[in-house]
């Protein structure tokens, strides 16, 4: 079907794009997680509210590596 | 519906969340770590949901912040750039429906490229999320300060005087404010644009400042692509082309935006003003195109400024939607932010413009070129780079034609190289001055040199240009010129700097080689210089003897009665019968003859002079100044040839006499021939050493450098110019022509040629005395024949061979009959005077005069040698005392066995002068006193001794 081949082509552009875009931010993400937060933001998600999600995660497990490499 | 998309939503969360936990973590088994993780997971899930839905309010505007972040943390606006491609990219792809969103949360989760080690703390995050879109916000503000100062201070009594009234009107309309709608609107899209902090300020100020009337946002934006262009609208009304009116009846943060937006309005108007203007020469002209350009495409930016505006308010009209409205976004102040790189443009183009009102040509392209190579803003300089490429053109066409035609082509005097006037320079002697058409055709310009060329750069070019215009137009071979133009020309401009410097090191090569290679070959320009000193510098040895012998009689003549074919036949006859017959005709051909005309000699000799004609292109390296240089010389050394030869003449009469009569009368001439062969000894060992010091040691060192220069590989006709001019200082300061001065004093002394010309002349009057001797003993010895044949014929007689009459008449004859008595006496006492004395009471008239011829001979001879010693002796102390190494050693060698003293005359002639006045001070004390005659003697004695 080639509108949805297209389609998919698009969303493969538009990925890279992005990717390209976080590369250059340095936001750290990869691309699976990058389409993720693609297809959650697409869903409605506030973008202010998963930035502060994914970040406060990272601090956690940051603190966690820190943690266990302290007891090691 | 809605709940398979909240299932959907939660599953990518968690599937996101578990990718964001390191695996590692998932290895231990941990319980501890674990129920951390899923608490974290749970917790991130919670802000999710929990997450305001409504956007955050400047979401539109990621990509303007990701700009700015990124041009704020890299040195280089390279990433910045690569930004706004991908951006534009993803605008092109309609697949997205959040675009802005994602890039605002790629926004939020960007950190810094040196990410610190340790964690961060949230609080220094969070406040950093606050600062960056306050610190925007301010952005802004101050830089309408600043613009708003610039601006007062660039039109100093408007600015003000409209925000004086600014405020009076505001507070005026406090009261009367209903205005309702159109207000509430404002008021909105205000509040859209606003940063989150300032709108949460807004409410406290918006009851503090009542609402005013005025234009309104949105017709000032309505107006705005007029105003940009610099046309005068409703509300902005241009009262001058540097002043605009703005609306009174704004509030202030308005009026701020107002005034920074005026900027490029009042920019516009000056510089399409200045492009619009024709005067000016090529490079102004270009800068006006250039200008031009740039203008264009700021209209271009203004058109699609237009455009969005129109959009914006249809839509606003149309819908009515204040969401909408919210979601367009074209404010005042975004348009600011949209027009500022291009207000930028505008005022580095004023700029450019107001400075360059002073400046001319190269001057021009330096000022510019000064801002694209030493300022630090980024686009500052990439904007003058390109203005740059495009105002150069016209002086990248001149420097064309300069080094591949060798014409220079410059309406309005803007080159660097210029030609002079001819009229407006003073006349100067070209004999005393070292000039040619090659050094004063062109002239650089310093001043004028931009500053893209460097000056060695400069150089090259100028004579590269020069050397083509010379071969064009001295040499006749502008054939050549053509072709190399043709062959090698080719467009310069700013942009490939590298390629213009090698052309350019290219055609230098091939010009200057082609130049030396025509002075060298067509012009025989080294042939030339070698027949110069050939027959200037008397190195043709048997060509000058011949000529000096062949001349010598015609040259004892007083100068009225020599006659120009006389010299030239008899030249003629030298070269016939010397080497320089297989000379080249073409160098015997410019050989001539000729008497000096200012010269006031009475006789040939002082006037005679050989020149050595040099023709056109050949003049730029042997000018007139240096022909004039070599006659000098050739003068000098024609004199010392001269001395030379009449003393060899002199010299050799003597010695084939002085086996006959000299033989014959040495009884009683012998000792004045013995004393006049010792000084003229002398006077040969002086000439002997002069011709060899200035023959050898001069002109042939001198030579060999001069070669050396000519030879070498790269020599331009500038280093032959100045390799000729060496060499001709080098002969004239060593060769004792160039102007002395004391080593201390820096007084002009007597040049050492005066000297030497003193003593040459001393030479020639003892040459002639010993003429005159020769001749006198000559009729001496035919007196004795005389007489001797008188006593055998009165023998033959049977008379007496001597009678009395005999004796008392012919005393001269008679003396070897008594000599033993005489002649140790005049030996000894050298005063003829004394040694004749007794004769002349017993003589008669005819005889004394003989003897006086005798006498007077003896005392200018004595004379004549003392002057010539004490003459000698000077020169040797000038030249013990000469800078230069070469004149010492002249003295050295005349004087190698210590034979004279030299003396300091200068000093000698002051001390005489000190003890004249001593003895006058001391004469007219001695009349004071009473014995008068007693001291007066006493002085006598003393002057005698002194």
């Amino acid at each position: 079907m080639p509108p949805t081949e297209s389609k998919r082509e698009k969303a493969r552009e538009v990925v890279d794009i992005l990717e390209e875009i976080s590369i250059l931010l340095n936001t750290q993400l990869d691309r699976t997680q990058l389409s993720l937060c693609v297809s959650l933001i697409e869903n409605g998600v506030n973008p202010e509210a998963l930035a502060t999600a994914i970040k406060e995660l990272r601090k956690d497990t940051q603190d966690l590596q820190h943690g266990s490499g302290m007891s090691q | 519906m809605a709940d398979s998309r909240l299932t959907r939503v939660s599953g990518t969360l968690t599937s996101l969340f578990e990718s964001l936990v390191p695996p590692s973590d998932l290895d231990q088994d941990d319980t501890d770590t674990e129920v951390r993780i899923d608490r974290a997971i749970q917790n991130a899930k919670d802000i999710v949901y929990h997450g305001d839905s409504r956007l955050p309010a400047d979401t539109n505007q990621a990509q303007d912040l990701i700009k700015r972040k990124l041009l704020r943390e890299n040195a280089s606006p390279e990433k910045a750039a690569r930004f706004g491609n991908l951006y534009s990219r993803l605008l092109a792809i309609p697949i997205l429906n959040q675009k802005w969103a994602i890039l605002y949360l790629l926004y939020k989760l960007s950190e810094p490229a040196t990410t610190e080690p340790h964690p961060r703390n949230p609080l220094a995050d969070s406040d950093q999320f606050v600062n960056i879109p306050r610190r925007q916000a301010h952005s802004p503000e101050k830089s309408l300060a600043s613009e708003d100062q610039e601006e007062v201070s660039a039109y100093p009594p408007q600015a003000p005087l409209h925000r004086g009234r600014a405020f009076p009107s505001k507070l005026r309309h406090e009261h009367n404010d209903q205005d309702g709608v159109s207000q509430e609107e404002d008021e909105d899209i205000r509040e859209a644009v606003e940063p989150p902090e300032q709108v949460a300020e807004k409410p406290l100020l918006a009851k503090q400042q009542p609402r005013v009337t005025g234009p309104s946002e949105l017709d000032l934006l309505r107006d705005l692509p007029f105003n940009l262009q610099g046309v005068s609208s409703a509300h902005l009304e241009f009262t001058a082309t540097t002043t605009v009116k703005l609306p009174p009846t704004l509030p202030v943060p308005m009026l701020s935006l107002l005034h920074a937006l005026a900027e490029p309005c009042l920019l516009y108007r000056g510089l399409a003003e200045y492009a619009a203007a024709q005067d000016g020469g090529l490079i102004d002209q270009s800068l006006r195109s250039a200008i031009n350009d740039e203008l264009r495409s700021y209209l271009t930016l203004v058109a699609s400024l237009e455009s969005e505006i129109r959009q914006a308010l249809a839509t606003i009209e149309d819908s009515h939607d204040l969401k909408a409205a919210r979601m367009i976004g074209v404010t005042l102040k975004r348009c600011l932010v949209w027009t500022r790189d291009a207000t930028m443009g505008l005022r580095l183009m004023k700029l450019i413009v107001e400075d360059s009102r002073q400046k001319r040509g190269g001057q021009m392209i330096s000022l510019i070129h000064s801002l694209s190579s030493s300022h630090g803003d980024p686009f500052v300089a990439s904007f003058a780079e390109r203005l740059l490429s495009r105002v150069a053109r016209p002086f990248y066409e001149m420097l064309r034609h300069w080094i591949y035609d060798g014409e220079l082509i410059d309406p309005f005097h803007e080159f660097f190289i210029i030609e002079p006037d001819p009229s407006s320079q003073p006349a100067i002697d070209h004999r005393h001055v070292a000039t040619s058409v090659w050094e004063e055709k062109y002239k650089v310009d310093s001043s004028l040199v931009p500053s893209i060329i460097s000056p060695e750069f400069a150089r090259k070019v100028f004579l590269i240009g020069k050397s083509l215009n010379f071969i064009r137009h001295n040499c006749g071979d502008s054939d050549w010129v053509i072709q190399y133009s043709k062959s090698n020309s080719k467009p310069l401009d700013y942009a490939n700097t590298a390629s213009l410097s090698l052309s350019i090191d290219v055609a230098y090569r091939t010009t200057m080689s082609r130049l030396t290679h025509l002075m060298s070959t067509k012009f025989g320009l080294f042939t030339h210089l070698a027949a110069i000193k050939k027959y200037m510098l008397l190195a043709q040895g048997d060509f000058f003897e011949l000529l000096i012998e062949s001349l010598a009689q015609h040259l004892d003549r007083p100068v009225n009665s020599m006659y120009r074919h006389n010299l030239t036949s008899q030249l003629e006859h030298a070269i016939r019968h010397s080497n320089a017959q297989y000379d080249d005709p073409e160098v015997l051909r410019r050989l001539d003859a000729r008497m000096l005309e200012l010269s006031t000699g009475e006789i040939g000799w002082d006037c005679f002079t050989l020149e050595y004609k040099i023709s056109a292109p050949c003049d730029v390296v042997i000018t007139q100044w240096a022909n004039t240089q070599y006659l000098k010389i050739f003068n000098l050394l024609w004199r010392i040839k001269r001395v030379e030869f009449s003393l060899n003449s002199t010299c050799k009469r003597c010695m084939t006499g002085g086996r006959g009569v000299l033989a014959a009368v040495s009884d009683k001439l012998g000792n004045d021939w013995k004393r006049s062969r010792c000084v003229v000894a002398e006077m040969v060992h002086f000439l002997n050493q002069l011709q060899y010091y200035l023959l050898f040691e001069v002109i042939e060192a001198s030579w060999e450098k001069l070669q050396e220069a000519l030879h070498k590989p790269e020599a331009t006709l500038d280093d032959l110019i100045e390799a000729h001019t060496t060499y001709l200082n080098n002969i004239t300061k060593k060769g004792l022509i160039g102007q002395q001065r004391h080593p201390v004093t820096g007084q002009q002394e007597d040049s050492l040629v005066v000297q030497v010309h003193h003593i040459l002349k001393c030479m020639l009057g003892y040459r002639e005395i010993i003429d005159s001797l020769y001749s006198y003993s000559v009729a001496e010895y035919t007196r004795r024949q005389q007489f001797s044949a008188k006593i055998e014929q009165r023998t033959a007689q049977g008379r007496w061979g001597i009678t009395e009459r005999d004796v008392l008449g012919d005393s001269r004859a008679s003396t070897p009959t008594a000599p033993g008595g005489r002649r140790p006496l005049k030996g000894a006492q050298l005063l003829p005077e004394d040694s004749d004395s007794p004769v002349p009471p017993m003589a008669n008239l005819a005889m004394t005069d003989d003897e006086t011829h005798l006498t007077s001979l003896r005392s200018r001879q004595l004379n004549l040698s003392a002057e010539f010693r004490s003459r000698l002796s000077m020169l040797l102390y000038d030249l013990a005392h000469q800078p230069d190494v070469n004149l010492r050693f002249l003295g050295v060698v005349m004087n190698f066995n210590e034979f004279y003293q030299p003396v300091n005359v200068r000093r000698q002639q002051a001390r005489r002068a000190r003890e004249k006045r001593d003895l006058e001070r001391r004469a007219r004390e001695a009349n004071m006193s009473s014995e008068v005659n007693i001291s007066e003697k006493d002085l006598n004695s003393s002057t005698s001794k002194t």
